[in-house]
């Protein structure tokens, strides 16, 4: 392809000094359609870490939330909330350092902090979620058998470890967001929203189906509720993600990256937010759901949840190696 | 370039030692810790002799990349990779598109080349990003992977807005230029440079080249090349997004996006404080939110 049949001819040197490349939209010169980025390369683990991450921090969110605010009756949801945020715990680390290439020097992750690398904030946040998360559950487990002051004990951690826990849900959008990776970087703040929204509705789905299976439904109700705004944030937070998309210039990304876009739209959109909000839309509007409609959405909410994870991972690493999209993205008008 | 007076210290064609300082007779500067050191690459003296990638090779003993052409140019590695740290992309220009042209300007009139390399940015996203420190500045100013740190993580590779930086499969760490760290460290100036004929590449501090880039620029817009202009200096395309201004920069005639550079880079460490923001200013809401759900209805 000769890279000035798409040209823009725009007026570089003495008479124009500078002019950025391209109105929104329109092609874009590129170097014989060479990528012009190198793609991360994280793939189905990292969206599984992602995924978990926002599930166990939510977890011990509205677990804390639950026992500040809640009364007697939600003392299940407590329990079940600090026993999932024990997952990233668990499975967290080990899917982090199989991702490394040299995983026998994990450790370095340690060396250093650096404010400006969200991978170093989350080494810290994760580290300091772990220990909190940990002794928060094993109080938990000596209340049950002894009681007394390791209630008091289990209370005090959780506050910690649910600051870091929102933490959880957020920093993994920062590192997808401080890339150069167009589709990434072209919507930093909706993407925060997305995945705290994403990881609260998961987390409340989680701690519904996990009420359900305890045979316990104390704070369902509040669940529901909860389940039902979370989803309704993370649908706001696409939409806004679209809409900035369109304006930086790589409008209807995810669509172009097939599978991804058909993920993103049946999976991410349609099980994690639409149908949950379609539900409890019911719900609210009188007529008495079956409970299993309710599990139905619970699950839903989980699978839509790491479908966001594994889209958003997918077409952003396809949309690096287009380089319409990333030399689109870096073109003047998105400069900040 | 005028002869160095030492250079005549040194006739012999055959050195049995090192010449101390050899960068201030072959690039006329003297390379001192606390100084910032970089690359300009003037495309328009570019000949497209692949000098720069040899040299690279030979002295960072870095494998080739296959015997082979992309099919499109003269290019025959695409682009920058793990084991390819200089990389001569070549644009074809004849005609107009619509015919054959019948004249034709000066300075790389049928083809456009230009010599790659690592941007060495004055905030490097790829060091702000790494989160083992195992990218570090360097006392030249320059940005490089200690190979003894580094875990793999492959962060840099992604945050980089050039897509120099790449995770070598092979030993699990993350490559690019180091500017000739080793070579630096001992006067000597970097190897791609040394070995460019036409000095299309220029080593030096880089205050002292920007100067120089802002005469060529001139001299070439009095010879009739009006769209002559740099890229990486500051306030320029390039240097945008934060990234204050690159170490390694050029002197185009074409459109950035011609040479696959992008018109505006951004410093991707910028979208870290929004993107935290916002996110926990939802899940902040969502807490308070469950905090009063679970109030009235328990």
């Amino acid at each position: 392809m000769n890279p000035r049949s798409t040209a823009v001819r725009a007026p570089y040197g003495r008479d124009a000094k500078y002019a950025p490349a391209a109105s929104a939209g329109a092609p874009v010169t590129t170097y014989y359609g060479q990528p012009q980025l190198k793609r991360s390369h994280w793939g189905v683990r990292v969206a599984l870490y992602i995924f978990i991450a926002g599930l166990s921090g939510a977890a011990q969110m509205i677990a804390a939330a639950a026992d500040l605010a809640g009364g007697e009756s939600c003392r299940g949801t407590v329990r079940r909330g600090r026993h999932i945020a024990l997952l990233a715990v668990a499975v967290g680390p080990p899917l982090l350092i199989a991702d490394l290439h040299t995983p026998q020097r994990f450790y370095n992750m340690l060396r250093i902090f650096r404010r400006t690398s969200p991978m170093s904030i989350g080494t810290y946040v994760l580290s300091s979620f772990s220990l909190f998360s940990i002794v928060t559950a094993f109080a938990q487990l000596m209340a049950e058998r002894n009681g007394g002051g390791w209630n008091r004990l289990a209370r005090t951690a959780q506050l910690p470890a649910a600051l870091a826990g929102a933490g959880m849900t957020t920093y993994t959008a920062a590192l997808l967001a401080a890339t150069s990776t167009p589709l990434w970087a072209a919507a930093p703040r909706a993407l925060g929203v997305q995945f705290a929204g994403s990881a609260i509705a998961a987390a409340a789905g989680a701690l519904q189906l996990a009420g359900r299976i305890d045979g316990d439904d104390g704070g369902a109700a509040a669940l529901e509720g909860l389940a039902l705004a979370a989803a309704a944030t993370e649908l706001v937070g696409a939409l806004a993600a679209e809409r900035q998309c369109r304006r930086a210039g790589i409008g209807d990304a995810l669509a172009l990256h097939r599978p991804w876009g058909a993920l993103h739209q049946l999976g991410a959109v349609g099980l994690g937010a639409a149908v949950p909000v379609a539900v409890h839309a019911g719900k609210l509007a009188g007529r008495r759901p079956r409970p299993r409609l309710m599990l139905t959405a619970a699950l839903a909410v989980l699978a839509g949840s790491f479908a966001l994870r594994l889209s958003v991972l997918g077409a952003g690493n396809d949309s690096a190696e287009r380089p319409q999209q990333s030399l689109g993205f870096a073109s003047g008008r998105n400069r900040r | 370039m005028p002869i160095h007076p030492r250079a005549l210290d040194y006739p012999a064609s055959e050195l049995g030692e090192m010449i101390p300082d050899e960068a201030e007779l072959t690039a006329a500067v003297k390379v001192e810790p606390g100084k910032s050191y970089g690359f300009f690459t003037d495309t328009t003296r570019c000949i497209g002799c692949k000098a720069c990638e040899v040299a690279c090779k030979e002295w960072n003993l870095l494998p080739a990349d296959g015997l082979r052409l992309t099919g499109m140019s003269y290019d025959n590695t695409g682009g920058l990779s793990a084991t390819t740290w200089r990389h001569v992309a070549f644009i074809e220009k004849i005609g107009d598109g619509d015919g054959r042209a019948t004249a034709m300007p000066p300075y790389q009139s049928n083809w456009l080349m230009m010599s790659d390399v690592c941007k060495h940015c004055h905030n490097a996203p790829c060091l702000e990003a790494c989160p083992t420190g195992a990218l570090f500045r360097t006392e030249f100013d320059t940005v490089v992977v200690q190979q003894d740190i580094c875990n793999g993580c492959g962060y840099c590779v992604p945050a980089c807005p050039f897509g120099v930086v790449e995770l070598s499969l092979v030993d699990g760490k993350a490559h690019k230029c180091t500017l000739c760290y080793d070579r630096l460290k001992v006067g000597l100036e970097p190897a791609c440079a040394k070995a460019c004929p036409t000095d299309s590449i220029q080593f030096g501090e880089v205050g002292e080249l920007q100067h120089r880039a802002r005469r060529r620029v001139d001299d070439l817009h009095g010879l009739g090349v009006a769209r002559a202009y740099l890229y990486g200096a500051p306030d320029g395309p390039g240097a945008t997004g934060g990234l204050d201004h690159l170490h390694a920069f050029f002197l185009l005639t074409d459109a950035p996006e011609a040479y696959n550079l992008p018109a505006a880079p951004t410093r991707a460490s910028n979208r870290v404080g929004p993107t935290l923001a916002a996110g926990l200013a939802a899940a902040a809401w969502l807490a308070l939110g469950a905090a009063m759900l679970f109030r009235w209805r328990s």
